[in-house]
């Protein structure tokens, strides 16, 4: 088991190796550079736009800045953005909160609804209701989310004008219920499609839950419907999810980018975004990093998880 | 104009002392704007301004390398030395007056200046500015190991003396005359802040600068907006508002709808889009007005690419341009037409250059007797090379890309073919752009540096640095004519003399056709009908150059 | 596009006959198959019906809303026919998913029945490599690589390819893998096959189930990418028009002209439900485990 651990954890090291070369290469193939945006202010001669991308060691051979980058990484110094001269970790510390909201939010909506969802598709096996459920999974599944954005700001914010169509918050109202508006229609968003992969897994778990025997055993009991779907059936059934909460960490993070950029959320999709734009390396490379870690520990998870309960990779 | 100071980017010790003198004369003209007030503001800061921007404000030290959008926050943060007003005088800020010849703060020779500074200015923090800030901040700007913005000007500075706390001297290595209005936008920075950090790139105070400014630093929530609050003790004119926001919307839309729900007072750079001009200036309790920008908007030819090198295709091309269509159409009439490179706003335009028309069959006329004709594909061909060619821009502006896209089909019922090969922003304006390596380009392009009608670095051909020249004449053009007329006007003084330089450089280049002009720009300032002390300056890059004289009436 | 390539055609004739009854039994499936044939005719033929072409400008009829005279579906910001466009659209968009599916495939099948049949390095090597393209967020790959690359209609296609390939490549290992130890297997290795023999002629067609659910889920998949990537025009240029590059710049005007960017995400919507609905019913006829979803 150790061993296994070991083992798994080291491939998990040089995924990451792997994954900052590619990174880096790719960001370096894109032609331009930081100095772009300085290349139309008139004041700004060819010298000085030489002169700053040489301060910040752009005229050094790829693989020494890549080297540079690496062991600085290694030590925990994340490297300073181009654009505004702070630790990257600081400018991704920055828009860390936002996102997390948005996820959390959503992912708050999607558990609850999706459980919902799964547990009385599962019970109310081939029910119109469980029908409806698996099309309408399917469907959210095909809906572009930037589109299902545009088309919530359409009918909410122009038509209805019940929600705002974008920011976190109205500039001098910090109260909780402006946050609170501002956030319902992105999470919404944001969750629709997690809605529809919760609400699958969770009505194949329960249905697996409903057939084992201690199910039986409660019902034998005379212990209520509600109880036995509630305590024993949803409680057995919610225990895998907590991997595929894991998996799904990655592609609710991508959705957040998505979101984000129909919302004008300040979270780190827009950083992103924005990061790209400027050619902020060092920050693209971090977002980058970053959320290469958040994927391979949940992977790493993932694989624990599994052999936990897999009897022959616990015992070799 | 003759009265306005004018920098120019040629220059020449003669050159140089008549400039000087002019702004000397323009500061005994304007003695401080900056500090009088007028009528009406209430005499405690209070309310809130927030300016939208679609940039996002990020460099906070306005010495480092930064784009339009900070200086707006630099603009009411820092101070410099003097400012440029809305007139294009060069007003006293931090200084007591403007140093010219006359006054004495300038040399005979022009080399030696003596600048004389406020008594009664305090940073943010308390702590008095003196000269020594004057002379950090000059130092730093040159400092090897700092990763300073422009340094033009400020590399010819020697032996900077602090004479006592209200007074500084230094030597030029030789006269330049721009130097008075690029002192306008080098903001001074605390040298008992600064000075004490071992790297000044990478200081606590770029995050949270402390300044001179009427505004003083609030906080920042990344991604959204940057708050600055009111400065009580201002030596100059307001503040008058308590709380100065900065708001960063990525989307010139949703900008324009956040302005008209009234979620911000003022919409900055990037400003109203011009397809929201008509409605903009019908909505109640907003004050909306169009003002004259400096930019040309063209499709910009690359020289040196074999589509171009004829005249006749580039006149044809022109020809097939329907600019009245772009204009009133697609720009809802917002932007002017223009025939020349000089915004129609500068004492050197010349308004009477051969006026283009939209006329195919003249077009078409053309390349016939050019020899370039129609090919099998429908596609005009010469010695085997077809009239094709592609044409770049930057992604996201949506009026550009379809003017764009209808120019395309204008061309195509001529037997042109232009394909469109559209890039991000930080893709378009690197080597593409700065080495020369697109066919054409849609661009808006600001010829002028601060008015002065030289155009040196723009079409003179020692200019062309894809072939190893200084300067931005990215289009790669090369007239002779123009080259001697260019270097003349930088040797000229008389306002007329040099009005019939640039006249005559305009013909030529209306005649050569190095760029198709489309129109020149005006932008679409908005604000809230209650808001008063606001002036447009576009001698300046921000829109919040005087903040502290805005108020709510 | 052909929807021919959905079904499975390499397979002995009573799994075929029993698999093509269950997908048609499918109704969902069947559904989907239908109106994906629809869209794909309507794409392929549709344009020679319509009154307009795709590119024709005409700026005194901008704006028009749906159904104005023969603008069946209105017009664009250019006075352009939508309903032109959104046929147009739809072959480029249909093209780009389907040809960004079957290079994903073959790519991914390539390294899931090399990784599933080779040796312990050469698993853990593709694997890895495998892990290393999947801990990218797609969105930061392929907006790069479309930043870095031109993005002509077969650049678009083959980034969208090299992005979506893992999937199928962990599929193909699980199953070859499994399938190796088999007895076909074993007496293909008696009668000395060559290896690529038995990896390609005896295994591969055996989890070919996979494989085709897989495939049909990567073209919801890449049509949903390329219509997200033009969105934020990095994508499709125009005038060429993509489902994705007609809804970039239709956020200007939702407010004035909402049909803009109602029409193409209907489309993109229709498309990709379809294809989610076949790949739903395929699985269920070929007895795939649902744990692709």
């Amino acid at each position: 088991m150790i061993a296994f651990l070991m083992g798994r954890l080291a491939q998990s090291l040089i995924l990451l190796v792997v994954v900052s070369i590619i990174g880096f290469i790719v960001l370096n193939l894109i032609p331009g550079g930081p100095m772009s945006q300085y290349a139309l202010d008139p004041g700004m001669t060819q010298d000085d736009m030489a002169r700053i991308a040489e301060q910040l060691g752009l005229n050094r051979p790829l693989w020494v800045q890549y080297l540079d980058w690496a062991t600085r990484m290694v030590q925990g110094d994340w490297g300073t953005s181009f654009r505004d001269g702070s630790p990257v970790t600081a400018v991704i510390a920055r828009h860390v909160p936002a996102t997390l909201i948005l996820m959390g939010s959503s992912t708050v909506i999607a558990v609850g609804i999706g459980t919902w969802i799964g547990v009385r598709g599962a019970t109310h096996r081939y029910s119109s209701f469980d029908y409806a459920a698996t099309i309408g999974a399917m469907i959210a599944l095909s809906i572009p989310t930037f589109w299902f954005g545009l088309i919530g700001i359409y009918v909410f914010s122009l038509q209805l004008g019940w929600l705002p169509a974008g920011n976190m918050y109205t500039i001098g109202d910090g109260s909780l219920l402006n946050y609170l508006h501002h956030l319902i229609m992105p999470s919404i968003v944001l969750a629709l499609v997690h809605i529809a992969i919760w609400s699958r897994f969770m009505r194949t778990a329960t249905l697996d839950a409903i057939s084992q025997e201690f199910v039986k055993t409660a019902r034998a009991k005379g212990v209520s419907e509600r109880r036995v779907i509630m305590k024993h059936v949803v409680g057995n059934a919610l225990l895998p999810m907590i991997t595929l909460a894991g998996v799904q960490l990655p592609s609710l993070l991508t959705g957040a980018l998505v979101t984000e950029t129909v919302f004008t959320w300040p979270g780190m999709g827009r950083l992103f975004l924005d990061s790209l734009g400027y050619s902020d390396y060092p920050v693209v490379m971090g977002l980058l990093m970053f959320s290469a870690v958040l994927t391979i520990a949940a992977n790493l998870v993932a694989d624990i998880v599994v052999a936990l309960v897999d009897p022959r990779i616990r015992l070799a | 104009m003759t009265k306005t100071h004018n920098p120019s980017t040629g220059y020449s010790r003669r050159d140089t002392l008549r400039m000087l003198a002019a702004g000397g004369a323009a500061g005994l003209l304007a003695p401080n704007l900056l500090g009088k007030p007028a009528f009406g503001q209430p005499t405690t800061p209070n309310g809130r301004i927030v300016v939208g921007v679609t940039q996002e404000p990020t460099v906070f030290n306005p010495l480092m390398p930064h784009i339009e959008v900070d200086d707006s926050v630099a603009f009411s943060v820092f101070d410099a030395l003097f400012r440029i007003d809305p007139q294009g005088m060069i007003v006293p800020n931090l200084a007591t007056e403007v140093p010219s010849l006359a006054n004495g703060g300038i040399s005979e020779d022009g080399l030696n200046w003596r600048v004389h500074l406020r008594d009664d200015v305090l940073w943010h923090d308390g702590t008095p500015f003196t000269a020594e800030d004057v002379k950090f901040t000059l130092e730093l700007i040159v400092n090897p190991d700092f990763r300073a913005w422009r340094t033009t000007g400020h590399a010819l500075v020697r032996d900077i003396e602090v004479v006592s706390p209200t007074e500084i001297t230094w030597r030029m290595e030789q006269p330049f005359a721009p130097y008075l209005s690029f002192l306008t936008e080098t903001f001074i920075v605390p040298q008992h802040i600064l000075g004490a950090e071992a790297n000044p790139n990478e200081a606590a105070f770029n995050q949270a600068p402390v300044g001179t400014g009427a505004f003083k630093w609030g906080q920042r929530q990344a991604g959204d907006n940057v708050e600055l609050v009111a400065n009580p003790g201002y030596h100059g004119e307001g503040p008058y508002i308590e709380r100065l926001i900065f708001k960063y919307i990525p989307d010139m839309t949703v900008m324009y709808t956040q302005f008209r729900s009234g979620d911000i007072d003022i919409a900055g750079r990037a400003f109203i889009t011009p397809d929201n001009y008509a409605e903009a200036s019908n909505l109640p309790g907003r004050t909306v007005e169009l003002v004259p920008a400096g930019s040309v908007e063209s499709i910009y030819l690359n020289m040196e690419k074999p589509q171009f090198r004829e005249k006749a295709v580039r006149e044809a091309l022109y020809y097939a341009i329907d600019r009245q269509a772009i204009v009133d159409i697609l720009y809802y009439g917002v932007p002017r037409m223009t025939e020349t490179f000089m915004p129609p706003q500068s004492w050197y335009y010349k308004d009477d250059l051969p006026e283009q028309s939209y006329d195919p069959d003249r077009a078409r006329a053309i390349l016939d007797e050019a020899g370039w004709l129609p090919g099998p594909d429908g596609i005009r061909a010469k010695d085997g090379m077809r009239l094709s060619f592609a044409n770049s821009t930057t992604t996201g502006f949506h009026l550009r890309e379809q003017a764009q896209q209808f120019i395309q089909q204008t061309l195509a019922e001529i037997g042109v073919e232009m394909t469109i090969e559209n890039h991000p922003a930080a893709v378009m304006w690197a080597e593409f752009w700065q080495q020369s390596q697109f066919e054409s380009v849609m661009v808006g392009i600001t010829y002028l540096i601060a008015a002065d009608p030289d155009v040196t670095s723009r079409f003179h051909t020692g200019a062309i640095v894809a072939q190893g020249g200084r300067g931005s004449n990215n289009a790669q053009y090369s007239n002779a004519e123009v080259d001697a007329l260019l270097e003349e006007g930088t040797r000229t003084f008389d306002p007329e003399a040099r009005k019939a330089i640039y006249h005559r450089v305009q013909e030529i280049i209306r005649d050569d056709l190095p760029f198709l002009p489309l129109f020149t720009n005006n932008t679409v300032y908005g604000r809230k009908a209650g808001i008063d002390g606001f002036q447009p300056n576009t001698n300046t890059r921000s829109e919040a150059w005087h903040a502290a004289g805005w108020y709510w009436s | 596009m052909s929807t021919a390539s959905t079904l499975p055609a390499p397979a002995p004739r009573w799994w075929k006959s029993r698999v093509v009854r269950r997908f048609l039994g499918h109704r969902l499936a069947l559904l989907g198959l239908v109106m994906i044939s629809l869209l794909t005719l309507a794409c392929a033929f549709g344009p020679y019906f319509l009154p307009y072409d795709s590119l024709q400008i005409d700026l005194r009829g901008r704006f028009l809303p749906p159904f104005s005279g023969d603008h069946y579906l209105g017009t664009d910001p250019l006075g352009r026919d939508i309903a032109a466009r959104l046929l147009m659209a739809g072959r480029i968009s249909l093209l780009v998913g389907f040809f960004a599916m079957l290079l994903a495939t073959i790519l991914g099948t390539l390294v899931g029945v090399i990784a599933g049949y080779g040796g312990r390095t050469v698993n853990a090597v593709l694997m890895r490599l495998v892990d290393g393209f999947l801990s990218f967020p797609t969105i930061f790959l392929l907006l790069a690589l479309a930043v870095a690359l031109k993005p002509s209609p077969i650049m678009i296609t083959v980034i969208i390819a090299l992005t979506g390939w893992m999937e199928v490549a962990r599929i193909v290992e699980a199953e070859v893998r499994s399938l190796k130890e088999r007895e076909f297997v074993l007496a293909g290795r008696m009668l000395g096959l060559s290896r690529a023999h038995i990896m390609f002629r005896e295994i591969l067609p055996n989890c070919m189930g996979p494989i085709i659910v897989a495939a049909t889920l990567t073209v919801a998949r890449a049509i949903l990418l390329e219509a997200y990537i033009s969105f934020l025009g990095f994508g499709i240029q125009p005038p060429l028009p993509s489902w994705g590059n007609m809804l970039n710049g239709a956020q200007q005007y939702l407010g004035s002209a909402p049909w803009l960017a109602i029409i193409p995400g209907l489309a993109i919507t229709i498309a990709v439900t379809s294809f989610n609905f076949i790949g739903d019913g395929l699985r269920d006829a070929l007895d795939v485990r649902s744990d692709s979803f």
